[in-house]
């Protein structure tokens, strides 16, 4: 059934600004992407944290946050029955590599943990499924940054510094899931040792923005102008609140608490959360900061 | 053999007869605007100036947009068109966040122009676009096979465009260009545009 839809205001708007807002990957459907992308790498970065820790139950809420992330990629899409085709270009498009690296994730995943709950992890098949199932996680965490950063349209994006400004952030968000999972089992002492690995995260990570926009910043007059909507124009609310409060100074002081004080369950889950949303929040900033090469007339 | 484009900034009177005859050859849905005209302002009173700026695909020598689609919907043909298989794409839109000149456009549903449904010009043309991909200008595609001109060249009431072989010396468009020294847009990013300006 067609029916009548005015000609969006938005666009034709948009249309006549000098630094014209992408609103594709970000707003309305677009959420979807910005959640696939959060879901995916903090789902990744759990399921890399659970298997050093050897934690099963943080590996199932990993496999299972990037199989619901998976799944809002595919939501996301315009025509998502055609989703299979997106294999086909791996030779230049990061989408194709990171659906094929999801693609070996879930499905070993899948297996080893099927293994593992049947009680035959020590089977000689569970070896290398668990590490192709690794494999497929780091590049999971990787291939997002990379997806963002060759958008040649969009200066912000368009620096080889998000890769890992995302992988930080991958890492960082696994380590409050296997917190967050972890929360009920683990001693006091451990958790204090955990938060403290997430301090040093934290400010890696909160160095890495600060690195990122300075020098993003400096690239040219749409990056900068990018910059300015994320520190002081109508993106700021998301990137203050979100991001530094948030993001960085929840788990910060928390963090910073646990190397003095044994700390209880409460407050690491309460850094913990406040990591995660801090998280979605600096994807969602970058994605509404982006801001298309302006045509030079 | 590489099609391409001149677009002369002083003979453009900005009169949108290029937006408008796409529009009508294309039958283009809204939001989808394949061929569009900017006007940009300068200077201060008295000194002002302001210009017309036509803007559509590039088809670049080397499109920004042809790596990055992750299905292979958006191909390069060998006569120099980038255009997009619309059976192929899936509506990532990485495409859009690809180009440096912003003119592909993405289909969200299958929207009207007008109340009352679809019209029957509407209906007839409405058929070659798909809710859920992205589309872009083909350089009319469809006419070429036909031997006319794109529809945006065959409208231009002030003759500011020349279309041709951009691999022919002796072609009206490339003489033009070396005569007259045309310039590519963003021709910095190495993209390498089809369409080529004149000063205005």
């Amino acid at each position: 059934m067609i029916t009548f839809t005015p000609p969006s205001a938005s666009l034709l708007g948009d249309l006549q600004l000098r630094y014209r807002p992408q609103r594709q990957w970000g707003q309305g459907r677009g959420a979807l992407l910005v959640l696939a992308h959060f879901l995916s790498g903090v789902g990744a970065g759990a399921w890399l944290a659970g298997s050093a820790t050897g934690d099963f139950a943080a590996m199932v809420t990993g496999w299972s946050l990037v199989a619901v992330g998976g799944l809002a990629h595919l939501l996301f899409l315009g025509r998502w029955s055609r989703f299979w085709r997106m294999v086909a270009r791996p030779q230049s498009s990061w989408i194709s590599r990171g659906l094929l690296g999801m693609s070996l994730f879930l499905v070993t995943g899948a297996a080893y943990l099927a293994l593992a709950m049947l009680g035959d992890a020590s089977l000689s098949a569970a070896g290398p499924l668990w590490w192709l199932s690794v494999l497929g996680a780091a590049w999971v965490l990787l291939y997002k940054g990379f997806v963002w950063a060759s958008s040649k349209g969009i200066p912000f994006w368009n620096t080889p510094l998000l890769p890992p400004l995302y992988i930080a952030y991958g890492v960082r968000g696994g380590l409050a899931v296997v917190l967050l999972v972890t929360l009920a089992t683990v001693p006091a002492s451990q958790l204090a040792a955990i938060e403290t690995v997430k301090l040093w995260l934290g400010v890696s990570a909160a160095l890495l923005v600060l690195i990122y926009l300075a020098v993003v910043r400096g690239t040219g007059l749409t990056a900068a102008e990018s910059v300015h909507m994320l520190l002081s124009g109508s993106a700021a609310g998301v990137f203050y609140a979100g991001v530094v409060v948030l993001g960085l100074l929840v788990p910060l002081g928390v963090g910073i608490y646990a190397l003095w004080a044994l700390i209880g369950g409460p407050l690491v889950s309460v850094a913990a959360v406040a990591s995660l949303l801090g998280d979605l929040a600096l994807i969602y900033g970058v994605a509404r900061a982006g801001l298309y090469r302006p045509l030079p007339f | 053999m590489r099609y391409g484009m001149v677009i002369d900034l002083k003979k453009c009177i900005g009169c949108y007869a290029c937006a408008v005859a796409c529009k009508a050859e294309n039958a283009t849905p809204p939001d989808v605007l394949w061929c569009r005209v900017i006007k940009q302002e300068s200077g201060t009173y008295p000194l002002v100036r302001r210009i017309s700026v036509p803007l559509q695909c590039m088809h670049c020598g080397k499109p920004a947009c042809l790596p990055v689609c992750p299905t292979g919907a958006t191909y390069k043909r060998a006569d120099g068109i980038v255009d997009i298989d619309r059976d192929k794409c899936v509506g990532c839109r990485a495409c859009m966040m690809a180009c440096p000149y912003q003119a592909r456009f993405f289909q969200e549903g299958n929207e009207t122009y007008f109340p009352g449904g679809v019209t029957p010009y509407e209906a007839r043309g409405y058929g070659r676009h798909q809710a859920g991909t992205v589309s872009k200008c083909n350089f009319c595609l469809p006419r070429l096979e036909q031997g006319l001109e794109p529809a945006c060249v065959a409208n231009c009431i002030a003759r500011a465009r020349i279309f041709g072989d951009l691999d022919d010396p002796q072609s009206e468009v490339s003489r033009t260009i070396r005569e007259r020294g045309g310039g590519q847009l963003y021709a910095e990013l190495g993209t390498d545009p089809s369409i080529y300006y004149l000063p205005a």
